[in-house]
């Protein structure tokens, strides 16, 4: 039997449509868009029509889209990069740095170098299983000097919506600068940078069946950003490097789909994710679907699941029997493996196995209904070893 | 064909192991163990289960189109292994961390991982064999005398020897390269592991100082004395030696002279020539029989460290331990070593070498 892939918040194929506007650029016009001569003229021009692309899809203009190398560069980028902006023009005051518990470790680590080499006053808000974050520590965090808020749009290991919208009001009301995390959300929500005024957007194509490697920040007219890579002028000095034509290109007709098919996809998602819920809830006892009380996109379940000590080894189980999942359960005993969010969400000493599966392109009523049928029966076996 | 769990380190046997599992038309499931965090160390391209090992045993996993799972034992590997090494060095005693490793981390894990797996039988790459008579399996030396890993595998649960093949058992390290060549094993030349897979550097004093701290005895200067009690000089730690033992001991001796005795209470390190060295009653502890205990009186073979011959033993007295009367007396018994008692080339079982006598000393 052919197996199923319900890991697509880990990464998702490359849909035929990104594939088809890559192919002239990967295999054929090869020029350097800082070129004079016709090659670089091609390059350049589908390099900016690109840009035009994903700033019409987002709400913002082709000058604020930046292409970057992937999600993890833009998050570090975004906050190392104001972080410096910030201090050089903040005569002697230490930029703050706020983020919250669930943020990916591309935010989290950055923020925690900026504290640790740079000096940064770092705040970190808790979040709720319910979705709620502790805002009440944002405006005292901020209230002091200039700062930036990181907060993700969609959480990558539960699906939770983070209320992006309400802590850019109340960060732009003290002044500060407002970062979205927005890897997870654009396709499965409405991701729109006039409707949510946020200063700062990272996005990355592999989640969205674009090519991997590629991603973007968004940069609001007038925000401030130091580069952390020097060597010359493109994408506006932020991000120097001859930039990858084809990349870009996938990018912006990924990102133009996910936006075109959001609301439509959303729909056919939950009712996947929810008949997998139901399912599961009936076959096995004491299921817990993480987060099930919050607002969640509709491309993930996360679900933990008791007397299973052995997280890991349930993966592989479940890739045996043809079912393709991720994990990510608390760390037991300290010793600094497994998730982060949970641990932050259901406290360290989380007894449950996380599994999440995440839906995409693709996914079929035909592939729940074998994970209803495979899911049950390895958890039975796992906890019956136990 | 059954579902084989196969472990893989990365190093040219246990990727053979896999092949010849495939090749037999098994099911096969690779895993490799990581044993303790890599982050922070340099590469370890010498040792067995090392980040290179990791993916040397994916590039092979991937082209025998088999599965592939990295899981993570470092827990009860710290816990079970690099401890036990460590308070081992710090009572005088000379661990030997392979056995314990494959004692008490390595097979129980494996048995534990195959059975969620639902894998019916466990693999590795060891050069060792498993032999059928009347309804027994017993565990059997490999064939390749220069290779043969019994010695390592004398603790191993009893019920799980059924469930283990060792593919390699049967052939010769030369024919295992010849093997891996010509089926294009990314791993068919690369060199054997030479170190202990936690201390890359090759000198453990290093992970001893951070682990028990700069001041113990075990690190701590102490006397050089001969067994009459004579100092004759200082050395800088016990835990620096091991029985039999030449280098380390200061010149000026008229005689080559050898680690006899490590007495950690004293922190004295005992030594004398090499005629003194010898003994022929060896007390063993921790024991594990693979089929049973064997009979007081029971004439046996004995192997009293990894890459030794095995040599003729009466099991003098038995039960909680082990008493060895070695027919000849035998050079640098070392207690913290395994001594392996085998019957012809099958393992009966072994245990911890507590402590060597001379008959006409005791």
């Amino acid at each position: 039997m052919n197996p199923v892939y319900l890991d697509h918040a880990a990464t998702t194929p490359v849909r035929k449509e990104v594939r088809a506007a890559m192919e002239p650029y990967a295999l054929g016009a090869f020029g350097n868009a800082s070129s004079t001569h016709r090659w670089g003229q091609v390059a350049r021009a589908a390099l900016e029509n690109a840009r035009a692309e994903i700033a019409e899809s987002l709400g913002a203009q082709s000058s604020e889209i930046h292409f970057i190398r992937g999600g993890t560069e833009s998050d570090n980028l975004a906050l190392i990069g104001s972080y410096r902006a910030q201090r050089e023009s903040a005569d002697g005051r230490t930029p703050s740095v706020v983020v919250t518990t669930v943020e990916h470790s591309a935010v989290l680590e950055a923020a925690a170098y900026l504290e640790t080499s740079e000096g940064a006053t770092l705040t970190t808000l808790r979040v709720s299983p319910d979705g709620t974050v502790d805002l009440s520590a944002l405006e005292p965090a901020i209230a002091d000097g200039p700062a930036t808020v990181s907060m993700m749009w969609v959480n990558n290991e539960t699906g939770i919506i983070l209320p992006v919208g309400e802590a850019t009001q109340r960060a732009h009301a003290r002044g500060a600068l407002m970062h979205t995390d927005a890897c997870q959300a654009l396709g499965k929500v409405r991701v729109h940078v006039g409707d949510v005024p946020v200063d700062l957007l990272t996005a990355t194509a592999h989640k969205i069946n674009g090519p991997k490697g590629m991603g973007l920040l968004f940069v609001r007219e007038g925000t401030s950003l130091h580069p952390l890579i020097h060597g010359g002028s493109q994408e506006r000095a932020l991000r120097p490097g001859t930039e990858d034509i084809a990349g870009a290109v996938g990018l912006a007709k990924a990102v133009r789909l996910a936006v075109e098919e959001q609301a439509e996809k959303a729909l056919r998602l939950e009712g996947i994710r929810d008949d997998l819920e139901e399912g599961l809830r009936g076959t096995i006892p004491g299921l817990r679907v993480n987060c099930a009380k919050a607002k969640r996109a509709c491309h993930v379940s996360s679900l933990g699941i008791p007397n299973v000590s052995d997280a890991s080894g349930l993966l592989m189980a479940l890739d045996l029997e043809g079912i393709a999942v991720s994990g990510g359960s608390a760390c037991h005993s300290g010793s600094g493996k497994g998730s982060h969010v949970i641990g932050a969400l259901y406290g360290e000493d989380d007894p449950m196995a996380t599994v999440r599966l995440s839906f995409g392109l693709g996914t079929s009523e035909a592939d729940v209904e074998r994970a209803l049928e495979v899911l049950p029966r390895v958890v039975t076996r796992m906890t019956a070893g136990a | 064909m059954s579902r084989v769990l196969v472990a893989m380190s990365g190093g040219v046997d246990s990727s053979l192991a896999a092949a010849l599992l495939v090749e037999q038309g098994h099911e096969v499931v690779g895993v490799t163990m990581k044993t303790f965090c890599y982050s922070g160390t340099k590469s370890h391209g010498k040792t067995c289960c090392g980040l290179d090992g990791i993916m040397d045993a994916k590039r092979v996993a991937d082209a025998l189109s088999i599965p592939h799972y990295v899981f993570d034992v470092e827990e009860n590997f710290t816990r079970d292994v690099i401890d036990d090494f460590v308070s081992e060095y710090a009572r005088g005693r000379t661990p030997n961390p392979c056995v314990r490793c494959n004692s008490h981390t390595k097979f129980r894990d494996l048995l534990e991982r195959g059975r969620a797996l639902d894998c019916d039988q466990i693999a590795t790459g060891h050069y060792v064999r498993v032999e059928e008579e009347a309804g027994r399996t017993w565990l059997a030396r490999g064939r390749d005398e220069s290779k043969d890993q019994s010695y390592f595998l004398w603790g191993l649960p009893p019920s799980m020897i059924p469930q283990l093949l060792f593919p390699v058992g049967e052939l010769t390290k030369t024919e295992v390269r010849e093997r891996a060549r010509k089926l294009a094993l990314a791993t068919a030349d690369k060199p054997e592991s030479q170190e202990i897979c936690f201390v890359p550097s090759g000198d453990y004093r290093d992970l001893l100082q951070k682990r028990l701290g700069s001041v113990h005895p075990a690190l701590e200067p102490g006397a050089l004395v001969r067994t009459d009690g004579t100092v004759v000089g200082e050395h800088q730690g016990y835990a620096g030696f091991t029985v039999g033992q030449r280098k380390g001991l200061g010149g000026g001796f008229p005689e080559p002279m050898f680690v006899l005795e490590i007495r950690p209470d004293q922190r004295e390190v005992v030594i004398g020539l090499h005629d003194e060295l010898f003994s022929d009653n060896v007390t063993v502890a921790e024991l594990n029989w693979l089929q049973g205990e064997p009979k007081q009186g029971a004439s046996v073979h004995v192997q009293l460290r990894y890459r030794a011959r095995a040599v003729p033993a009466t099991i003098s007295a038995s039960g909680e331990k082990l008493e060895l009367a070695l027919d000849d007396p035998f050079a640098a018994v070392t207690p913290g070593q395994s001594a392996v008692v085998f019957d012809g080339d099958r393992v009966l079982g072994g245990g911890r070498i507590l402590k060597a006598e001379l008959a006409s000393h005791a």
